[in-house]
């Protein structure tokens, strides 16, 4: 993966918090033959490292000192695609998804593993360097095939409605990214049903029950309680 | 007001006492005092003593009593009023329990008459006071204007009732005139004096004297012989002449004089009555709003009167009640506050803002200044009545003294809620400490092992030691978390965000979160189909689930699974999550839910106390129950029930 980046050998990682244990612990953890490590600790100084530094992903603290969170993801939205990772210690959910709303693409809760942070950035990297999508998406026990709008499970072909197989697209396209409910309903059924939230309710427990084992321990669609769903690889 | 009185020589401070007769020179006499009082720096009373002689111009007296009184209260006198039988005594009496250390008495600048035939007032002062220091004052004679005042007694006056007293010895001479052939003339004077006390009663002193003189004129004239001629033969009869008269004239006195008496016995009856219906009405009254009403209520009824109450709020005063239909303006409520700033009554029918529709007095409590009461008597007259000013000053006194009641029983009720609270603050601080510490040393304890250079631990060991760590540091998430959560609940913060929600996603989601502790134990989860998406905030519900499953693995053995179930009841979605543990005593059922219960579990599961009461919370706060059951079969049974009536608005 190292090898596709061709300024050099390196993943830049801007850590933009204000909290200086927590920027320690990220460098001594990401400082490897893998990422190089920039740090910023105000939302302002995280915006000017943004322009200058050219980060392959943000790690953004919600709660900075002098700017939201939110409206740093909003600036730096208008001008770059950077994948933004959030970290926040907010347990309310309407922060995450106002963050996600606004461009982030995913989120992690402090306190955060770091096998699970690794994981995040992984994903993201791997999200911002896919120009075109596979044609086969596979996952676990889970295969779509897109050219031949084929999904089967275990190697059983499975029966989808047009909806839930744009769902499964839409969630495949972004996976390992949370998608908001509103995000979903959007560029599925539209802006007219973002006051509906139980027909993607019903589409995702219809779903479920035709791709996972076992709906109640879904493998593939995660809940993110209050936020939206993630697709999971494996 | 001069309130800090300069000690004499002796050490004692001084204290002036101004008695004063009611008559027109006691606003010099006052004004002569209050000019020594500042002198001396001494703080100075005014006394005004009824005395049965004295009271019997009752009306007019009173209101010129009533005048003087509040000119020496507005120029810094404390003023009393006291009724007794001797004025000297009770003088006496009033510099001994104020420590009066001079009196100050009036002397006419000429003597009157009675004063030459008797001793005067001030020198029966003199001699009778004692110890005490008499000053005394000479006074001009004011052009008699008290007496002209009086001359407009009471009583029904008028020609029609002395055509009255005239037409009743007419009637008595009619009378006497039928019965004269069985009648001595002497025994008719008693007819005579029958009309006297009658017309005394009826009409007043003035026409008992006009009847008795028309009495022993009539008396005279027909019965004396010679009879229809004012000629008396036999000179005794001169004797019953001046007997009847006199007699006569001695009736009409006393029966005036107990009329007045009857009469003011019968006002005070009435303010005694009064204020005792208020004290009951007081002592009934549990709040300060009870007790304003019982004021206002008494008030109205007592004094024929609107009245309104006022309280400081903040900068200024406001009206927390009134009689209907009362209102008060900016001129008026500027009154009340120079009132309650001043603590002295100010309004109409005093010497301060007497254009004021109302008359207010403060409400005083040893404590300080309650609030103002405004008064608006019905009539023009009654605000300058002494009785009616008398009855407000102890109506408003009564009415402080029960508020000031109701607040010490409120404060002491307070004091007891807060000492309450505080214990239990100290034990949730207790228990949260001990929470909060117990993974923290855990932590600790492994951080400084793995740093410590000497302590040559084996790979095996320290990878142990790491497991505990990470293990205590969620535990100790899970705690701040639901700590969080319980202060966001107790606070009312929290605002349910509902969704149309999926039982099966709920339970999925609670799975998942748990998958670190549950990954070595069965789940079974039994969820009937189509189950209707209920209105559920999902986070929070999260939250619930995880909580119960968490509870039940912990409290049931390793190797049992944990059931959870879900299907509709009676217009409820019933989810319920089933162990194989030792359940609870049925005593113990309700408990769990409390703040910071715990189960006396042996291994020490190690919970916050917090789980159960965050679920009830939650739940409750979703219009749902949540119950703790044995089950028949051994193991515990936490049922959750939400509402199915919330799915109608999706």
């Amino acid at each position: 993966m190292a090898g596709q980046n061709n300024r050099n050998s390196f993943y830049k990682i801007l850590v933009v918090d204000d909290e200086s244990a927590i920027r320690r612990f990220l460098s001594t953890v990401l400082s490897n033959d893998e990422f190089l490590l920039h740090e910023a600790e105000s939302g302002n100084a995280g915006l000017a490292a943004a322009a200058t530094v050219r980060p392959d992903v943000i790690l953004l603290d919600l709660g900075l000192p002098d700017l939201d969170g939110i409206e740093v993801i909003r600036r730096i939205r208008e001008w770059s695609q950077v994948p933004i990772i959030v970290l926040s210690v907010r347990e309310r959910e309407d922060d995450k998804v106002a963050a996600l709303d606004a461009g982030a693409d995913d989120y992690l809760t402090k306190p955060f593993g770091v096998g699970e942070l690794m994981a995040r950035i992984r994903a993201a990297l791997r999200r911002s360097q896919q120009d075109v999508p596979e044609p086969v998406f596979s996952s676990g026990n889970l295969q779509v095939d897109f050219p031949r709008r084929l999904v089967s499970v275990d190697g059983q072909e499975v029966q989808l409605t047009p909806t839930e197989y744009d769902l499964l697209r839409l969630l495949v396209t972004h996976v390992g990214k949370v998608m908001t409910h509103s995000q979903i309903l959007k560029q599925i059924w539209g802006v007219a049903y973002l006051e509906q939230p139980h027909v993607l309710r019903v589409n995702i427990s219809n779903l479920r029950r035709k791709i996972e084992t076992d709906p109640s321990r879904p493998q593939h669609i995660i809940t993110e309680p209050g936020v939206g769903y993630r697709l999971k690889t494996y | 007001m001069n309130t800090d009185s300069k000690r004499d020589s002796s050490g004692a401070p001084e204290r002036l006492l101004a008695c004063i007769s009611g008559g027109p020179n006691s606003e010099k006499l006052i004004r002569a005092t209050r000019r020594l009082a500042d002198q001396l720096g001494a703080q100075w009373y005014t006394v005004y003593v009824e005395t049965p002689s004295n009271s019997k111009y009752t009306r007019e007296n009173s209101e010129r009593v009533w005048h003087f009184l509040r000119l020496a209260e507005s120029l810094g006198a404390q003023v009393t009023s006291v009724a007794a039988m001797s004025i000297v005594d009770a003088i006496k009496e009033c510099a001994s329990r104020h420590g009066i250390t001079r009196v100050v008495v009036g002397k006419p600048g000429r003597p009157r008459l009675k004063d030459r035939l008797f001793l005067p007032i001030h020198e029966k002062i003199i001699r009778g006071i004692g110890k005490v220091d008499v000053l005394v004052v000479s006074l001009e004679l004011a052009s008699d204007n008290g007496r002209k005042v009086r001359s407009t007694a009471m009583g029904k006056s008028g020609l029609i009732s002395y055509l009255f007293c005239f037409l009743l010895i007419a009637m008595v001479t009619i009378a006497c005139e039928f019965l004269r052939p069985v009648l001595d003339p002497t025994n008719m004077v008693m007819f005579y004096l029958l009309a006297v006390v009658i017309v005394s009663v009826r009409l007043g002193r003035k026409q008992a004297v006009v009847t008795s003189v028309l009495g022993v004129m009539a008396f005279d004239f027909f019965f004396v012989p010679p009879r229809l001629t004012f000629e008396v033969v036999d000179t005794q009869y001169l004797i019953t002449f001046a007997a009847l008269f006199v007699v006569g004239m001695v009736i009409s006195s006393l029966v005036a004089r107990a009329g007045e008496r009857a009469e003011v016995l019968r006002m005070r009856e009435v303010q005694t009555a009064s204020l005792y219906y208020l004290s009951r009405d007081l002592t009934a009254a549990v709040d300060i709003q009870s007790v304003l009403n019982a004021v206002v209520r008494n008030v109205e009824e007592a004094l024929k009167a609107r009245l309104t109450i006022l309280f400081p709020t903040g900068p200024g005063l406001d009206v927390v009640v009134a009689s209907k239909g009362l209102k008060l303006d900016q001129y008026d409520c500027s009154v009340a506050e120079w009132a309650f700033q001043n603590g002295s009554m100010a309004g109409r029918g005093t010497d301060i803002y007497p254009a004021s529709g109302l008359f207010f007095l403060p409400l005083r409590t040893p404590v300080g200044l309650l609030g103002v009461m405004g008064i608006g008597f019905e009539h023009e007259d009654d605000y300058q009545s002494q009785d009616y000013r008398r009855l407000a000053d102890a109506f408003a006194a009564q009415a402080s003294m029960a508020m000031e009641r109701v607040n010490l029983a409120k404060q002491a009720e307070q004091a007891k809620i807060i000492q309450a609270r505080e214990n239990l603050e100290r034990a949730l601080l207790n228990s949260i400490s001990h929470d909060l510490r117990t993974p923290l040393s855990s932590i600790t304890g492994v951080l400084t092992s793995l740093k410590a250079d000497d302590l040559n631990l084996p790979d095996q060991s320290r990878r142990e030691l790491l497991d505990t760590a990470c293990g205590e540091a969620e535990r100790l998430n899970r705690f701040v978390a639901n700590l969080l959560d319980m202060t966001r609940i107790e606070s009312g913060a929290v605002r349910l965000k509902l969704e149309p929600g999926d039982v099966q996603d709920l339970v999925g989601c609670a799975i998942g979160a748990l998958e670190p502790i549950a990954k070595n134990r069965q789940i079974v989860v039994r969820i009937e189909p189509m189950l209707p998406l209920v209105a559920m905030d999902m986070v929070l519900m999260t939250q619930v689930m995880v909580n119960l499953i968490e509870n039940s693995l912990k409290y049931s053995p390793a190797d049992s699974p944990v059931e959870i179930g879900a299907g509709l009841g009676q217009d409820c979605l019933e989810i319920e999550v089933c162990d194989y543990g030792k359940g609870i005593a049925e005593t113990e059922l309700q408990r769990v839910f409390d703040k910071f219960y715990r189960l006396p579990v042996p291994e020490g599961a190690g919970g916050t106390g917090l789980g159960l009461s965050i679920c009830k919370g939650i739940v409750e706060a979703h219009n749902g129950s949540i119950k703790a059951e044995n089950r028949p079969s051994g193991g515990l049974r936490m049922v959750v029930r939400l509402p199915l009536d919330g799915t109608g608005e999706f």
